[in-house]
């Protein structure tokens, strides 16, 4: 809870790297892709950009293609990243995660919902589509909630595999419900295979305020997502009001994955491995975990989607692909190393 | 004094389930309540009405004559501590970030702990021996250290009542000793402590007052010495037990001798047993075990095997403390003598105030029912030689000498079969 200076200064330290990260990282997407970019090239654009200042030729790219794809997988990063916080401290689980409690799938559903209830109506799309696919988060995590706890406690078993559960159900609707109005779903069957592909700035507008909303809210209650790993019971002990908690972590948690699926569509592992390495590396107080979590998550979304567009270019692989390869190995050399220190 | 915290005809549980009924209790600012009784009793589940984790459906529970129910979660935390049986620490926080989460319920949302709060933590964490522990990651702690620095984060709320759930099983017995001394000094300095005890010495030693739990019924409450009796505990406990006193600290102390339910329901006859001094307390109570009619001889008060036989509710030729086996007593022994199956003589020592008592069952039981532990010689006889004479006389007419109360209850056994009453063990 106070951390002693040492660690204060580790803390501080991580968050400046991490944002140095981002911004390395960030640079890298604008400038490579089909066409190479100097970075002096694409801040110049982007500040060209900022300042309204008469555009260059080449900065078409950068600023309406380039730009607005890797500002979206960052915010999509830090969503994905934060939930994934929010969850593993709210069920006291390490495998706690967007995508395996169902909420991914669910708000998948809202979304493709959504669609095609808007099918023509691209305007309408940008207020309905987020707006289902939070109903369809949140409405699918109290299911799991409720299945979980059919026996009086929430039992985390249960949890998980209700949760993965009912993702097998809520995705094969939405297969059913695309496969129902093929026509008007190409989109849609692009969107649902996850990925950045379609990305422009009002889909960046879209997703910022949720973010910010989503995140904001958690922040200022770092202290109880700590007292809660001791336990409900202990928590209540020490002055939480435990169920009132509870609600607003689901809810935030709801509104962040609705952020990242309303415009990516459906992406594993960022919401399980991000926070995982940033504990591993600076250890279990949320006061640092949440914030470094959701720029370390920004940061492995944006290079994720780099790999997606160039690795076999110009073949773009599905992003998902590229978390899972790249995220998996590496939280594997992780937690072997931490054993290893033991 | 002010009672901090009441409980009024209070029924508890949870959905669906009553645990504790109608149970009434106060506990005083400057007092520790030992809570007893055996487990499922309810003890859990009174204190975890407290903190609301148990609900309390009828009645009221009440901290400083406001209802918990007026009560929110923070201020509630800022009144009440809770020392829990079991505490979990998965997570690597240091042993100084764990116990300065107990100050959160005094922390404004955006407030981080300053120097006052660390300073606080600081102390409880000298008073409670985990000062040394600070830098270490709690998942790294033992069951012991991570006890004492729940204490240390129950105390760092700075609570007005300390609720302590069996707070040092895990603790060895220096730090057991410890804990408890800091908590008897913590109500000495006004707080109030309700705490739930296994270990009936320690309730008692540390206890203002004893409250027994029963299957969700609160029974009596009072003073360790008037709560804790024979009758309590073999009624509660189904423990047949010896309660005493301890000669060190004068506390009450309770000594077990045997579970109800180790008791074989077969008739295997009657036996009298010669004791005094506590010789003869184990082979009391293997014979009762064991289902014989034990009949116990010329105890005096004062001594264990009086102590034992009462415990047991043996049938007994008790004397007043330091008395002489006088001829009323004598002849009593003389009748049981002549009724039992067999009698032994414990490895007693026999002097002028117990040589009746000797001469009463050598001389007048046929030599053949008696059992003597050991041979009677000059090393416990206080007599000038009379009462070896008279043992050796019985073992010359056929009493035996068995070499140890293992074979003297083998003898026995052989002895009441011989007599042809043992037929009902099954």
């Amino acid at each position: 809870m106070s951390p002693g200076p040492h660690t204060r200064r580790r803390s501080v330290t991580a968050i400046v790297a991490l944002v140095v990260m981002l911004g390395v990282a960030m640079l890298a997407g604008v400038g490579l892709g089909a066409v190479s970019v100097a970075p002096s090239d694409a801040l110049g654009a982007i500040g060209r950009m900022l300042n309204g200042a008469a555009k260059l030729p080449g900065d078409a790219v950068i600023v309406d293609i380039r730009l607005p794809r890797v500002v979206l997988a960052a915010l999509v990063g830090a969503c994905l990243a934060s939930a994934g916080v929010l969850y593993q401290a709210l069920f006291r689980n390490p495998l706690a995660d967007p995508y395996i409690l169902g909420m991914s799938a669910g708000a998948g559903l809202g979304a493709v919902i959504a669609l095609t209830l808007t099918a023509g109506a691209t305007a309408l799309r940008f207020g309905l589509v987020p707006a289902g696919a939070f109903l369809g988060a949140i409405l699918t995590i109290i299911v799991v909630v409720r299945l979980a706890s059919l026996r009086g406690v929430l039992d985390v078993t249960s949890l998980l595999l209700a949760g993965v559960a009912l993702s097998y159900v809520l995705a094969a609707l939405s297969s059913f419900i695309m496969v129902f109005f093929r026509e008007s779903m190409t989109s849609v069957v692009f969107w649902m295979m996850g990925g950045l592909t379609g990305a422009s700035w009002p889909y960046v507008w879209m997703v910022a305020p949720m973010l910010a909303l989503g995140l904001a809210v958690p922040l200022f209650a770092t202290r109880e997502m700590n007292i809660l790993l001791l336990g409900e019971e202990r928590a209540a002990e020490l002055g939480v009001d435990v169920e009132r908690f509870k609600r607003v972590l689901l809810a935030a948690g709801s509104l962040l994955v609705a952020g990242a699926v309303s415009v990516s569509g459906l992406i594993g592992f960022v919401g399980l491995m991000t926070p995982h390495m940033v504990r591993l590396v600076l250890g279990p107080d949320h006061r640092v975990l949440l914030p470094a979590s959701a720029i370390g998550g920004a940061v492995v979304m944006v290079l994720a989607d780099l790999a997606a567009r160039t690795v076999l270019a110009p073949v773009e692989l599905p992003v998902g692909i590229v978390t899972a390869l790249v995220g998996g190995p590496f939280f594997v050399w992780l937690l072997v190393r931490r054993n290893g220190h033991r | 004094m002010t009672a901090e915290l009441t409980y009024a005809g209070a029924t508890i549980g949870y959905p669906g389930v009553d645990v504790v009924r109608d149970a009434t209790l106060s506990v005083a600012a400057g007092e520790v309540v030992g809570l007893i009784g055996p487990n499922g009793a309810g003890k859990s589940t009174m204190l975890r009405a407290v903190t609301g984790s148990a609900r309390v459906t009828t009645g009221v529970v009440e901290l400083e004559s406001r209802s918990l129910a007026d009560i929110g979660p923070r201020d509630r935390a800022r009144l009440v501590g809770v020392v829990p049986q079991q505490v979990s620490a998965a997570f690597s926080f240091s042993a100084r970030e764990f116990v300065l989460m107990g100050r959160h319920p005094h922390l404004s949302r955006l407030q981080q702990p300053a120097d006052v709060d660390i300073s606080l933590a600081e102390e409880v964490m000298a008073r409670t021996d985990t000062a040394r522990l600070a830098e270490d990651g709690v998942d790294t702690l033992s069951g012991g250290d991570l006890q004492r620095l729940a204490l240390a984060q129950a105390l760092v709320q700075q609570p007005r009542v300390l609720l302590l759930d069996e707070a040092t099983s895990h603790l060895d017995l220096n730090h057991r000793l410890q804990v408890l001394d800091l908590v008897r000094e913590l109500a000495d300095s006004g707080m109030a402590v309700l705490a739930v005890f296994h270990d009936l010495d320690l309730a008692a030693r540390y206890s203002d007052r004893i409250a027994v739990i029963d299957s969700g019924r609160l029974g009596p409450v009072g003073p360790p010495a008037e709560v804790l009796t024979g009758e309590m505990l073999a009624r509660v406990f189904a423990v047949r037990a010896v309660v005493g006193t301890d000669p060190v600290t004068g506390s009450v102390t309770v000594t077990p001798v045997l579970r109800e339910e180790a008791v074989e329901r077969a008739s295997r006859g009657r036996v009298l047993v010669l004791g005094g001094s506590g010789a003869a307390a184990p082979l009391l109570r293997t014979l009762y075990l064991a289902g014989y009619d034990v009949h116990a001889g010329a105890l005096n008060r004062g001594d264990i095997d009086h102590a034992v036989a009462e415990a047991l509710g043996l049938g007994m030729i008790d004397l007043p403390a330091f008395a002489e086996v006088d001829d009323a007593a004598a002849a009593h022994l003389r009748a049981v003598a002549g009724e039992a199956d067999a009698v032994v003589v414990a490895e007693i020592p026999v002097g002028r105030a117990n040589l009746a008592a000797l001469r009463a069952v050598a001389e007048n039981t046929v030599a053949r029912r008696l059992v003597f532990v050991g041979a009677l010689g000059p090393e416990r006889d206080y007599t000038g030689g009379e009462a070896s004479e008279a043992a050796r006389t019985a073992v010359d007419a056929g009493a035996m000498i068995a070499h140890d109360p293992d074979e003297a209850f083998a003898r026995l056994a052989a002895l009441t079969r011989a007599a042809g009453i043992g037929t009902s063990d099954r």
